[in-house]
């Protein structure tokens, strides 16, 4: 297969001085590919997550990316082929947010800004800071706004204050948002745990479509078992902070699904909610 | 899941389990009624002494009742001929109405005769001593904003640049906050004089160290998904700020400050008072000379003057809110 796009080694985290949430994990991901990531609640799924673009420190290991699809002319010194996330210091974890977009459950949109101004957002990293600070931007990212919020079908949105939409519609804004950081990586954390079935699939649909025609790597956290095999390239299942399967959806079967869905300890016996 | 079937789902879920386990109780709460009663004998104990402190009397208070009907009575009617004759303003002969007050070009000598009359003369007079009032208070808030914004984000905890800025703004800000204004005005008045400046710039002092207590809180009470989502594309801190806390606390930093300048009028006649300009220095001067209908007159503009300001800044709090 191509070059991995994230090669994450022996990645540990601990918050505070509690006990690990991600023990050791190491995997890699390809351009183009669509994972999901499958767990019970507090498997780790969030902070694995948040661990590849650093919302999360993580607490060891390593994160190599292929420093060549940062974009240069900040501060990376010597010009190594590979670096690490974990150790990055800001400015250049900064080139490397741009490259990775992110979804959330709650959509996490501006409310009382304009969709147009919500999608311009998701460029900040690119342009000049002051005019931006402002909420000026030049046209030719205003245009790149707006064809990214007619790939979504949004366009006629365009001036409508981001909380006057429904929820499936604010998820194609933030999808748009993420586009405008022309991504190499997707991280979608949850992307449909607030919307029906049917906009679910639909939200799923736009983010699969968008791996393979731009061929980005999409990193997608999710509940449920059936859309998991519906949409997956590849599913990876965590357990208790632990890689407990990972493979093609169709190798999934029933005493891997059971490793994933095992509660870690036995609970009490009290009904679960 | 529908809504249908979530109610299905809720309703199985409240029907009593098949298997019943037996439930072991959390303890009862104890009630200690001593420790009310304790509690409320304390109260009154502290209150008697406070009573005692202030020197609280009857007898004082039947003997100042009379006293303050016959102030009253002298202040009756209000001499509002202060306020409507026109000798009060001492308009100088040698300028036109028009001259003096649109913003047309005199000659060396009359430009200064005007600017001597702004200056110095009207703001003795009760209408514009209260329109300096309105300025002080004006520019006290204009300023302390100009401080107060960008400190606010340093004083959040969830926008400040490193934990210890947050707490050294902090802490800081809550010490020079216990200053009440008239003290910053005292020291001011006597650092610079007499005079509405210093008491703008004392205005200006509190209401910075209030602002930034307000904005800041504002600030931590975000949602905290979107800072998060602009963070994670690689944007500045500015931009972050501009993108994400913005457009949340803009509604409340409009009313902190509406409010604020409400406050501050008040603020700025009881500055006069020691000397700071605006109306509370008429008021205290004629109080002082026993002028009562006058100063009837300054109590009665001040209280019409803080209720439109209220009443103002009440509607324009609603329309951003
Ligand atoms: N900020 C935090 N501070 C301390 N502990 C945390 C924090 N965030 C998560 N945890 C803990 O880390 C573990 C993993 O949480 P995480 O949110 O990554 O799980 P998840 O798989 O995303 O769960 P969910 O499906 O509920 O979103 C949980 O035990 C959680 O309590
Ligand atoms: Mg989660």
């Amino acid at each position: 297969m191509a070059q991995p796009i994230i090669e994450v080694r022996d990645l540990k985290k601990g918050y505070g001085n509690g006990p690990l949430v991600l023990e050791d994990l190491s995997l890699s991901f390809h351009p183009g590919e669509f994972t999901t990531i499958l767990g019970l609640s507090g498997s780790g799924k969030s902070t694995f997550l948040r661990c590849l673009n650093r919302l999360v420190e993580p607490s060891g290991g390593k994160i190599m990316i292929p420093s060549s699809i940062l974009e240069k002319g900040e501060i990376l010194e010597d010009e190594k082929p590979e670096l690490d996330i974990v150790t990055l210091p800001l400015g250049p974890l900064r080139l490397w947010r741009r490259r990775v977009g992110m979804i959330f459950q709650q959509f996490n949109l501006a409310k009382r800004l304009s969709v147009l101004d919500n999608v311009l957002s998701g460029g900040l990293g690119g342009v000049n800071l002051f005019p931006s600070s402002l909420r000026l931007f030049s046209t030719p990212t205003r245009e790149q706004a707006f064809r990214n919020l007619d790939r979504l079908g949004l366009l006629d949105r365009a001036y409508q204050r981001a909380d006057t939409l429904s929820g499936g519609q604010q998820q194609r804004v933030a999808i748009a948002r993420a586009l405008m950081q022309k991504p190499r990586v997707i991280l979608a954390d949850e992307p449909v745990a607030s919307l029906d079935p049917k906009l679910s699939v639909t939200i799923l649909d736009i983010l699969r479509r968008i791996a393979r025609e731009d061929d980005i790597s999409v990193i997608i956290s999710l509940h449920t078992l059936e859309l998991a095999k519906n949409y997956s390239d590849r599913i990876v299942g965590l357990s208790g902070g632990r890689i407990v399967f990972d493979g093609k959806p169709d190798r999934l079967e029933k005493e891997a699904i059971d490793r994933i869905y095992q509660p870690e300890r036995a609970r009490s016996h009290a009904p679960a909610l | 899941m529908t809504a249908s079937t979530n109610l299905k789902e809720r309703a199985r879920m409240h029907q009593p389990s098949k298997t019943a386990y037996p439930l072991s109780l959390p303890p009862k709460p104890k009630k200690k009624p001593l420790r009310k009663w304790a509690l409320i004998l304390v109260l009154l104990l502290v209150l008697a002494w406070a009573f005692s402190g202030s020197q609280f009397n009857f007898a004082d208070l039947a003997s100042g009742g009379p006293r303050m009907a016959d102030m009253l009575s002298r202040s009756m009617p209000p001499d509002f001929s202060t306020l409507t004759d026109e000798k009060v303003y001492d308009f100088p002969p040698e300028l036109k109405l028009h001259q003096l007050f649109l913003p047309v070009s005199l000659g060396t000598e009359q430009g200064e005769i005007k600017s001597r009359w702004w200056n110095n003369t009207f703001p003795q007079t009760i209408l514009g001593a209260t329109i300096q009032t309105i300025q002080m208070a004006l520019t006290g808030t204009f300023l302390a904003v100009l401080f107060a914004f960008p400190l606010g984000f340093l004083a959040a905890r969830n926008t400040s640049p490193h934990p210890l800025i947050y707490h050294t703004v902090k802490i800081i800000i809550n010490f020079l906050r216990t200053i009440p204004d008239f003290a910053v005005g005292l020291i001011l008045i006597a650092a610079i004089g007499l005079g509405p400046f210093a008491g703008t710039l004392a205005l200006a002092f509190h209401t910075t160290t209030v602002l930034i207590k307000l904005f800041s809180e504002s600030i931590e009470n975000i949602d905290e998904g979107v800072v998060e989502a602009i963070e994670a594309t690689g944007a500045h801190f500015v931009q972050i700020a501009s993108f994400a806390v913005l457009p949340q606390v803009i509604p409340d930093f409009i009313s902190f400050v509406l409010y604020r300048f409400e406050t501050n009028i008040r603020a700025a006649a009881v500055l006069g008072l020691i000397g700071a300009g605006g109306i509370g220095l008429i008021m205290n001067s004629d109080f002082r000379m026993f002028q009562y209908p006058q100063a009837a007159t300054s109590v009665l503009v001040l209280i019409v003057l803080v209720m439109f300001v209220d009443y103002t800044s009440a509607r324009l709090r609603k329309m951003v809110l």
